[in-house]
C-alpha cells in the first residue's frame, strides 16, 4: 500500500435544495490496496458521498478526488478511474449477461476483451456457464450483483465504489463477495464501501468509519477494533455519541 | 463511445416487442395503402382515357362547329398513390366550349360519397398518424424509463457525456424506426414498379424527397419524445404528456392556425361580394334610368328617323357602358377576394407550420402536386386550352358559315320547314388541338419545400437543444 490516498474526500459538504444538510465537512482518504467501510444508518450520508465521487451530484463545498482529479471539475476523466457497484444492480433486462458485460466494458473504453474473457470473468464472480447467455431479466438479485461486480472488474479501474453491495445477499453469496473483494484489494484497488453489515465490514475492511447525520463520527483501522465490540460501539454512536472521532482523540 | 451507445440502443430496440409491433403494423398499413393507391390510380387513368374518348366521339357527332364542345380531363399523377392530398376533392374534368368558362367539377368524392365517408388512407397519412406515434413510443421512456429501471445511474458511473448519451438515444430510436419501416416501404415502391406505374426521373426525385421528408418528420417526433422523457421523472408521465402533445400537434395546432388566420384577415364571403355587386348594379341602373328620363323628356315625335336612330344607338351604347361598369366592378371585387383569400391562405399555412404535422403534410402535398395549387394549376392549363379550342372552332365556323343552328323556313306553297343543317358528315376533329394535362414541375415548388424541410429541421434541432439543456440538469439517481 502507498501512503497517498487514491480516493479522497476533502471537507465534503452537501446541502440539498430543500435545505437538508446531507454531508457536513466530511474528510477521509482511501489508499490503493485498502478497503474503507462506511457504516451508518439510512440518511447518514453514505450514498451521498458515493454519488459525489461519481459526480451524480455536485458538492456544496469541499472536493471529492479520484487519483487527484476533482470529480466535479473533470467528471468524465474522474469516472474513467473508478468502478461502481450499487446496492441493487440493475442491468438491461432484454440483454444477456454477456451482452451487458460487453456493453459496459466498451462503455469503459475496453474494446480488447474477447468472448472468453467475458466467460472467465463471469465464472470468477460465481456465475455458471449456463446463465451466461440468459437474459438478465430473470436473474435473482444475487446474480445481478455478481454481474455488477463483473462489470466493475472488467473496467479495471484503480478505484471501486460499492454502495451497500452485500445488502440482500444470502450468506454464501456474501461470503463469496468478500473473497472477491479481498482479491481486488490484493490487486491494489482502492475500495470505498458503504454498508449496514457491521460484521462483514469488520471481517474485510482495513478502515471502518461511522457516519451519522452527514458527519464522520468515527474512523478507526479495523485492526484496532478487533478487540472491541463493534456492534456496541456502533450503537453507542447511533444513540448520540457526537464527540470527536476516536482517531483524533 | 457514441458508437457503443448507438449500437446498444439499436440492439435494445430491435430486441423489444415494440419493434416487432411497429414492423407488423407498418408493413400491413404501408403495403395495403400503396396497393389500394395503385388500384385507384389505374382506375382514374382508365376513367380519364375512356371519358376523353367518349367526349371526342360526342364532338364528332355534333351538328356543327357552332355547338361544338368537349371535355378536358385532369390526368392522374402517379404520386397520388403516396399522397392523395386534394386529388379526390377536386373535380376531375371541365367542359370546354366557346360559351362556358373552365371550372373543374365532379370530384371522386362528390360522385362516390362512400369514398368520402371512409377517406383514402395513403402513405402520408400513415406517416402523420402512425409513424409519429411510433416515434413517440420509441423514445418516451428513453431517459425516465432508464432512471426507473436503475440503469441510468450505472451508465453514468462510466465516462459518458450527457449530450452523447442523448444523441445516441435519438439516433438509435430513429434508426430502429427506420429499420422497422424500411422493408415495407421498399416493398411498396417495388410494387409500384411491378404494376408498371409510369414514373419519370422527376417522379423518382419527388418520391425520394418525400421519403426524406418523412424521415425528417419522424426524427422530429423522436426528438419530441426524447425532450419529454428528459423533463419527466416517470415514464408514465412522459407517455401521457407525449399523447397530449401528439393530439395538440396533429389535431389542434393546424386548425388553430387556420382559425387564427380567419380572425386576423378580413375576407368577404362570396355572398357578400354578390350582394355588393347587386347593390352596385342597382345603383348603376337606377342612375341610367333617371338619366334616361331626362334624356327622353320633350317631344320625340318631332325627331326625324335618323335622329331617333342615333338617339337609340346612344342609348344602347350607354346601356352597354353600364353593363361594362358592372362587369368591371364584379371583376375587381373577385380579384380583391382572390388576393385576400390568398393572403389568408398564406397566413394560415404559416401558422399551421408551427406543428411538424402541418409542415410535413404541406410539404408532402407540394411534392405530390396535390396541394392547394393543384386546382388553379389545372384550371389555368384548361383555360389556355379553351382559348385554343375557341380560336379553332371560330376558324372552322367561318369556313362553313351556312352550317349550324336550326333553320326555319316559311313558304306559302310548301308550308313551314325546319331543318338542322350540319357540316358534311361527322366533324373532322383531326386538326383540333388536344388537351395535354400539365406535368408537375418541381422547380416552382422548391421555395415552399425548402420552407417545410427547414421548419422540420429547425423543430428537430430545437427539441434536441431543449433535451440536452434539460438533461444536463437531470438527476439520474
Amino acid at each position: 500500500m502507498t501512503d497517498s490516498p487514491y480516493l479522497e474526500a476533502v471537507a465534503l459538504s452537501k446541502r440539498y435544495e430543500d435545505g437538508v444538510l446531507a454531508l457536513d465537512r466530511v474528510s477521509f482518504g482511501v489508499r490503493p490496496g485498502q478497503i474503507y467501510a462506511m457504516l451508518g444508518a439510512n440518511g447518514a450520508g453514505k450514498t451521498t458521498t458515493i454519488n459525489i465521487f461519481l459526480n451524480l451530484i455536485d458538492p456544496s463545498e469541499g472536493e471529492a478526488r479520484i487519483g487527484g482529479i476533482v470529480t466535479h471539475r473533470e467528471p468524465l476523466e474522474a469516472k474513467a478511474h473508478v468502478a461502481y457497484v450499487s446496492e441493487n444492480v440493475m442491468l438491461y433486462g432484454n440483454f444477456t449477461a454477456m451482452q451487458n458485460l460487453e456493453f459496459f466494458a466498451r462503455l469503459s473504453g475496453k474494446h480488447h476483451y474477447s468472448r472468453d474473457d467475458y466467460h472467465d470473468i463471469l465464472r470468477r464472480v460465481g456465475l455458471s456457464d449456463d446463465v451466461h447467455y440468459k437474459k438478465v431479466r430473470g436473474f435473482s438479485k444475487g446474480m445481478r450483483q455478481k454481474c455488477g461486480i463483473a462489470i466493475a472488474i472488467l473496467k479495471d479501474a484503480p478505484a471501486i465504489l460499492l454502495d451497500e453491495p452485500t445488502s440482500g445477499l444470502d450468506p454464501k453469496a456474501g461470503w463469496e463477495f468478500c473473497r472477491l473483494l479481498e482479491s481486488l484489494r490484493q490487486e491494489g484497488k482502492a475500495i470505498l464501501m458503504s454498508t449496514h453489515d457491521i460484521f462483514r465490514a469488520k471481517e474485510i475492511a482495513d478502515t471502518i468509519a461511522i457516519m451519522k447525520e452527514g458527519r464522520l463520527v468515527m474512523e478507526q483501522p479495523a485492526g484496532e477494533l478487533a478487540h472491541l465490540d463493534l456492534e456496541k460501539l456502533y450503537m453507542e454512536y447511533m444513540a448520540g455519541h457526537n464527540g470527536p472521532m476516536p482517531a483524533e482523540a | 463511445m457514441f458508437r457503443v451507445l448507438v449500437t446498444k440502443e439499436l440492439k435494445a430496440i430491435l430486441l423489444s416487442p415494440r419493434f416487432v409491433g411497429t414492423f407488423m403494423v407498418g408493413a400491413v398499413l404501408i403495403l395495403l395503402s400503396v396497393y389500394v393507391g395503385i388500384q385507384e390510380y389505374r382506375a382514374a387513368v382508365d376513367h380519364a382515357q375512356t371519358s376523353q374518348l367518349l367526349s371526342d366521339q360526342g364532338l364528332q357527332e355534333a351538328t356543327s362547329w357552332m355547338s361544338a364542345s368537349t371535355r378536358a380531363y385532369r390526368a392522374p399523377d402517379p404520386m397520388t398513390i403516396f399522397v392523395s392530398g386534394l386529388a379526390f376533392d377536386i373535380g376531375r374534368w371541365t367542359p370546354i366550349s366557346t360559351r362556358t368558362g373552365v371550372r373543374l367539377r365532379h370530384s371522386l368524392y362528390s360522385d362516390e360519397p362512400m369514398y368520402a365517408v371512409f377517406r383514402f388512407v395513403d402513405f402520408s397519412l400513415i406517416v402523420v398518424v402512425v409513424m409519429s406515434l411510433f416515434a413517440l413510443l420509441f423514445t418516451y421512456d428513453a431517459v425516465s424509463g432508464e432512471r426507473e429501471d436503475g440503469t441510468l445511474k450505472l451508465v453514468f458511473s462510466h465516462p459518458v457525456s450527457r449530450a452523447h448519451y442523448l444523441l445516441a438515444k435519438a439516433s438509435g430510436a430513429w434508426l430502429g424506426l427506420a429499420a422497422a419501416l424500411a422493408v415495407p416501404t421498399a416493398l411498396a415502391v417495388l410494387m409500384v414498379v411491378v404494376y408498371g406505374i409510369p414514373l419519370g426521373w422527376q417522379d423518382w426525385l419527388r418520391l425520394t424527397l418525400l421519403l426524406g421528408l418523412a424521415a425528417l418528420f419522424c426524427g422530429s417526433f423522436v426528438m419530441i419524445g426524447l425532450l419529454l422523457s428528459a423533463c419527466t421523472r416517470h415514464s408514465s408521465v412522459s407517455f401521457l404528456t407525449g399523447l397530449m402533445v401528439w393530439v395538440a400537434l396533429t389535431l389542434i395546432v393546424p386548425r388553430i392556425g387556420v382559425l387564427t388566420a380567419g380572425q386576423l384577415t378580413n375576407v368577404p364571403t362570396v355572398a357578400e361580394i354578390q350582394g355588393q355587386r347587386e347593390a352596385f348594379a342597382r345603383d348603376q341602373w337606377d342612375k341610367f334610368m333617371r338619366d334616361g328620363i331626362g334624356r327622353w323628356q320633350g317631344n320625340t315625335d318631332s325627331l326625324g328617323e335618323e335622329a331617333l336612330l342615333a338617339r337609340i344607338q346612344t342609348e344602347d351604347s350607354l346601356r352597354r357602358q353600364v353593363e361594362t361598369n358592372i362587369s368591371d366592378y364584379e371583376t375587381r371585387q373577385y380579384a380583391d377576394l382572390r388576393r385576400k383569400s390568398e393572403r389568408r391562405e398564406r397566413l394560415a399555412l404559416s401558422l399551421a407550420r408551427l406543428s411538424p404535422v402541418s409542415a410535413f403534410q404541406i410539404g408532402a402535398m407540394t411534392l405530390a402536386g396535390t396541394d392547394l395549387d393543384m386546382k388553379p394549376r389545372f384550371e389555368s392549363a384548361m383555360d389556355a386550352y379553351r382559348a385554343q379550342f375557341t380560336d379553332y372552332v371560330g376558324q372552322r365556323q367561318s369556313e362553313s358559315p351556312g352550317a349550324g343552328g336550326m333553320r326555319i323556313e316559311f313558304n306559302s306553297e310548301t308550308g313551314m320547314k325546319i331543318s338542322n343543317p350540319r357540316d358534311a358528315g361527322a366533324l373532322d376533329i383531326s386538326g383540333l388541338p388536344k388537351y395535354v394535362s400539365p406535368r408537375f414541375d418541381l422547380a416552382p415548388a422548391v421555395g415552399s419545400l425548402a420552407l417545410d424541410f427547414g421548419v422540420l429541421a429547425l423543430g428537430l434541432l430545437g427539441c434536441l437543444f431543449g433535451a440536452v439543456m434539460l438533461f444536463s440538469r437531470y438527476d439520474v439517481r
